[in-house]
């Protein structure tokens, strides 16, 4: 009866419908097609250093997993095309497979070095965005991941991780060192120099907090680049894996003693530490904030072998969140808050990365079968994971998605770096 | 006082009747059975039903030993496998395939071992294989075996025989398989994301216009959507008790990632 009322009532309405509508969704997001043509030059300053801009925004824009960014070689349009809609061949750059084109011009002026970003959506055959910036002379990486920044941020609504700070020790001799780079790995400078430094952890101003052995035994020091370093904890305990939390006004760390090692959580000066944990043998470490700084991950071998928990941040509530594999250790807290990647070692006795779900714990792999790699950390924006691999030989930097695609080595010289940290 | 009977009895005169009344309750009844019968189904309409049916993501697990559940995953390898199993029984198939692609539905037989056998693969194994193919299948457990459906059916289907109108799905399938989306558009906007694409079709499955009539606001996903209809074009012919309407009106395409 009521089907009945209801298209007797509808009827005259079907009548009035034209066409039928077919609902597809299920859409397979792909890196977007990108042409980024070589950068044209206005004046003979913009020439010489188009080579300097042109490899790190070529790198940024390749290692942000979000482009496919096309090869040169295939490029159909006249290299001397302009940078205005109305001068470019759409149909040239079609045909190679871009979907948007990204057009940069350089000119050198006195001391400065000035870029004009402009791009261009192919299926539509308009400007889609535009951005320019200077920077001195000296400084053309700089205006690269700035333009690809702004690019970044056009694109996704959201800062990209070319603006923001890595930092790594790197092995020379005996010594381990801190060092402070620019994302992609160059530009560094050592922190510490000589003696054995480990575990850098980054905090959002730009401090930079450490283990260090220059007593002998290992205590926190925390320093800015080109100041002196101060301790944070130096108790005659052995403290180690040091992690500020995002809003960087507390940190996390692990204290040993005797055959136990506890986790603590002290404000950001190293002022007024609490325990989290308290498991007579067992050893709790490596401290990783979740992004609202109200829970903390940790490796713990309380089950018997290590594997990732959870816990509040007041240290109740700890929940065990891995449970395949016997050696799963240093947890990184997505800034999404999702998931946590981790380091671990599987049945053929090799060093490789996962994520697992923190809701669900769903555990994915993200490498398999390339050298061992360890010590995963996450971009600020959650995007990317930096990691260190020995694919080469040499442990180095390695960037990838956090899907464990893409992978990249930094850019950066053959130092290698071990144990990154990564902030905004 | 009594009328006259001319009087009481003429029909000029007007007399106490109850038709008015009966039309005043009759016109009132039925348009409170209306509001009646409409709030009725609107309080007890069950949630809308979506006429798409759900797509259920189906993979066939190849055979071996269960990885033990203690153990961490391993990435799946990309399977290497079906370009070489596929490429000998490959050239028989072939032959039949553009007229069955036309024609739709009914699954035909493929009376195909018969014809002579082509030279380049004349060896004995493959006369063999054919001929005893089904004595093989049985014996050996070599391939995984076939899951039911059709010759042109959606790797993603769900069901074996064909549901609702097929050639509509036939087109959504078609343009799905296109349908690429750059991944730089942010996660937020991906939620109400909806952009509709009208398109024609000629006799032949051509595509003869396609229009954006309701843009999604934004460029890239506006442009991929017309990209994934261009690319999965030309369609197959359309069935004949649709063909007036898809050339005439065509068909609306509501994409959302």
């Amino acid at each position: 009866m009521k089907a009945l009322l209801l298209s007797l009532l509808l009827l005259p309405l079907s009548a009035l419908a034209q066409a039928p509508v077919i609902q597809i969704s299920g859409a397979n997001f792909r890196p977007l097609p990108l042409a980024v043509p070589a950068p044209l030059s206005v004046d003979e300053g913009g020439k010489k250093l188009a080579n300097d801009f042109d490899e790190p925004f070529l790198f940024d824009l390749r290692a942000s997993g979000l482009f496919q960014v096309l090869d040169r070689a295939s490029f159909t349009a006249d290299p001397k095309e302009g940078v205005t809609a109305g001068s470019i061949n759409f149909s040239r750059w079609a045909d190679v497979g871009a979907e948007s084109i990204v057009k940069v011009q350089l000119g050198a002026e006195g001391g400065t070095l000035r870029g004009e970003l402009r791009l261009f959506n192919v299926g539509t055959g308009r400007e889609d965005f535009k951005a320019s910036h200077a920077v001195p002379t000296s400084e053309p990486r700089q205006l690269a991941h700035f333009l690809a920044d702004a690019l970044y941020r056009h694109l996704t609504r959201e800062p990209s991780p070319f603006l923001s700070r890595i930092t790594f020790v790197r092995k020379a001799g005996s010594n381990r060192d801190i060092f402070v780079a620019d994302w992609d790995g160059t530009n560094a400078r050592a922190l510490t120099s000589g003696g054995i430094h480990l575990l850098p952890a980054l905090g959002p101003d730009g401090l930079v907090a450490y283990t260090s052995y220059r007593k002998g035994r290992p205590d926190l020091y925390a320093q800015r680049p080109g100041e002196e370093a101060s301790a944070l904890v130096q108790n005659g305990q052995m403290a180690t894996g040091v992690a500020f939390s995002p809003d960087g006004k507390r940190i996390a760390y692990a204290l040993s003693q005797g055959e136990s090692t506890q986790l603590y959580v002290a404000n950001a000066d190293g002022s007024a530490p609490k325990r989290l944990t308290d498991t007579p043998f067992g050893i709790n470490s490596s401290p990783s904030w979740s992004p609202d700084g109200k829970r903390i991950a940790f490796v713990s071998n309380r089950g018997g072998s290590p594997q990732i928990y959870v816990m509040n941040a007041d240290g109740s509530n700890p929940r065990r969140l891995t449970f395949q594999g016997n050696y799963n250790q240093t947890p990184d807290w997505s800034p999404r808050g999702d998931l946590i990647a981790f380091t671990a070692r599987d049945e053929r006795n090799a060093f490789d990365l996962f994520s697992v779900e923190v809701e669900t714990g769903k555990i994915t792999r993200l490498t398999q079968d390339q050298g061992n790699n360890e010590e995963p950390v996450f971009s600020p924006n959650g995007r990317l994971i930096l990691f260190t691999s020995t694919r080469d030989g040499t442990p180095r930097l390695y960037v990838m998605t956090k899907e464990g695609t893409n992978q990249l080595p930094l850019p950066m010289d053959k130092g290698g770096g071990l144990t990154p940290d990564w902030a905004p | 006082m009594a009328l006259h009977p001319a009087v009481s009895q003429s029909m000029l005169v007007a007399r106490p009747s109850r038709l008015g009344l009966f039309l005043g309750v009759s016109v009132g009844g039925h348009g409170l059975l209306l509001v009646f019968g409409l709030l009725y189904s609107h309080l007890t309409a069950g949630p809308r039903v979506d006429l798409n049916p759900p797509v259920i993501k189906a993979t066939l697990v190849r055979q071996g030993k269960p990885r033990d559940p203690k153990l961490l995953p391993r990435k799946e390898q990309p399977p290497p496998p079906p370009k070489e199993v596929k490429a000998p029984p490959a050239p028989p198939a072939e032959a039949p395939k553009p007229v069955e692609k036309a024609a739709i539905p009914v699954p035909v037989a493929a009376p195909q071992p018969k014809p002579a056998p082509q030279k380049g693969e004349a060896s004995g194994e493959d006369r063999r294989k054919r001929l005893f193919g089904a004595f093989d299948r049985t014996a050996k457990q070599a391939e995984p075996e076939e899951l039911e459906g059709a010759e042109d059916g959606d790797p993603d289907g769900d069901s074996a025989t064909a549901e609702g109108e097929r050639y509509y799905a036939l087109l959504s399938t078609q343009v799905r398989r296109n349908y690429d989306v750059a991944k730089s558009i942010p996660d937020a906007e991906r939620l109400y994301l909806k952009a509709q694409v009208q398109m024609r079709l000629g006799r032949a499955g051509e595509v003869l216009e396609t229009r954006l009539t309701s843009s999604s606001g934004n460029d890239l996903f506006d442009s991929a959507v017309l990209t994934a209809v261009k690319r999965a074009s030309p369609f197959s012919p359309p069935p004949d008790h649709l063909r007036d309407a898809l050339q005439k009106q065509g068909v609306v395409l509501e994409f959302r990632p």
